[in-house]
């Protein structure tokens, strides 16, 4: 996941996700910064429409859970 | 006024709307907002093309000689006369202008005529897309002024309640009439049109317009290609 952070005022930032075949699984292929689900949505697909894709998806990012590393003391 | 002067004046408005999203490009106020106007642009930009292809199966081409000298022979709404100044122009466009071309697409796709049930469906798919950007951008708040303005060439794009439109969807060419498209409109924007009245005595129905002028003389340049040659070396003696 990208690590910077490029949030200001009430927009929030979505990751997003892409398959090009429905064999392969969804692959990050970046993320946008919006307000909302819509604008996300329409962000997306504009920003991430040059390759083909049959399926797109997004996640705001503060909602993925992410698992403790390997290792890591929490 | 016949269907494919109908047809041709969603070309028209199309090719402007998106003429006027791409001058955006580098001045929205985010990057992501930049690249969105970029992709709408070159959307309806590419939805123009296929509805001028649509003129010649429809049977007769309404586009004379005068389009290349004239550019009030153009068919565009007065709202994209002028490059637009601020953002809230913007969003008014792509809230309530974009999305009356799509009713209207709509009314076509589900009418009784065979090349615009087929060509233009895959424009409705595009279109969800800046019917969300637009509607997103609208929830924020703009300006009256320029929502009003959308608001009411909107309703005067769609024509009087018996004129050529109610005419088309009482011949089942179009799936929608002007009321049915106004109701259409304010049901997708969630909201009511503002109070307005046309004069519809006033009102060009070839043009869709009350408002006399025409686009901007750069702009009617650029679309004959003659603004390039402003930049081509002086030819030698």
């Amino acid at each position: 996941m990208t690590s910077y952070k490029r949030v200001s005022g009430d927009a929030v930032e979505y990751e997003v996700f892409a398959r090009k075949t429905r064999g392969e699984p969804l692959h990050q292929v970046g993320s946008v910064v919006a307000p909302d689900d819509d604008l996300a949505m329409a962000y997306a697909r504009a920003t991430y429409d040059e390759e083909r894709w049959c399926e797109m998806a997004i996640v705001r990012k503060d909602h993925v859970i992410e698992l403790w590393q390997p290792g890591e003391t929490g | 006024m016949s269907l494919s002067d109908l047809v041709l004046s969603i070309a028209d408005n199309k090719q402007m709307l998106g003429l006027r999203y791409a001058e955006w490009a580098t001045r929205a106020p985010s990057l992501e907002a930049d690249i969105a106007a970029a992709a709408m642009g070159l959307d309806d930009l590419g939805h123009s093309r296929v509805l001028y292809g649509c003129l010649e199966p429809l049977g007769a081409d309404p586009r004379g000689a005068e389009r290349e000298s004239d550019p009030a022979s153009l068919r565009a709404l007065a709202y994209f006369d002028e490059p637009w100044t601020e953002w809230a122009q913007f969003v008014a466009a792509n809230a309530v202008l974009d999305t009356a071309f799509t009713v209207m697409i709509e009314a076509c796709v589900n009418g009784s005529v065979d090349v615009l049930q087929h060509r233009l469906r895959k424009m409705l798919m595009e279109e969800r897309y800046h019917f969300l950007h637009g509607r997103s951008w609208l929830k924020s708040g703009i300006r009256a002024e320029p929502l009003n303005r959308a608001w009411s060439e909107a309703i005067e794009w769609f024509g009087p309640p018996d004129g050529e439109v109610a005419t088309l969807h009482k011949e089942a060419k179009l799936s929608l009439g002007p009321r049915e498209m106004r109701a259409r409109l304010e049901e997708q924007l969630e909201t009511k049109a503002p109070d307005s009245h046309v004069d519809w005595k006033s009102w060009d129905p070839i043009r869709r317009r009350s408002r006399p002028g025409a686009i901007d003389e750069h702009t009617f340049g650029m679309l004959r290609g003659l603004e390039e040659k402003k930049f081509a070396p002086p030819k030698e003696a």
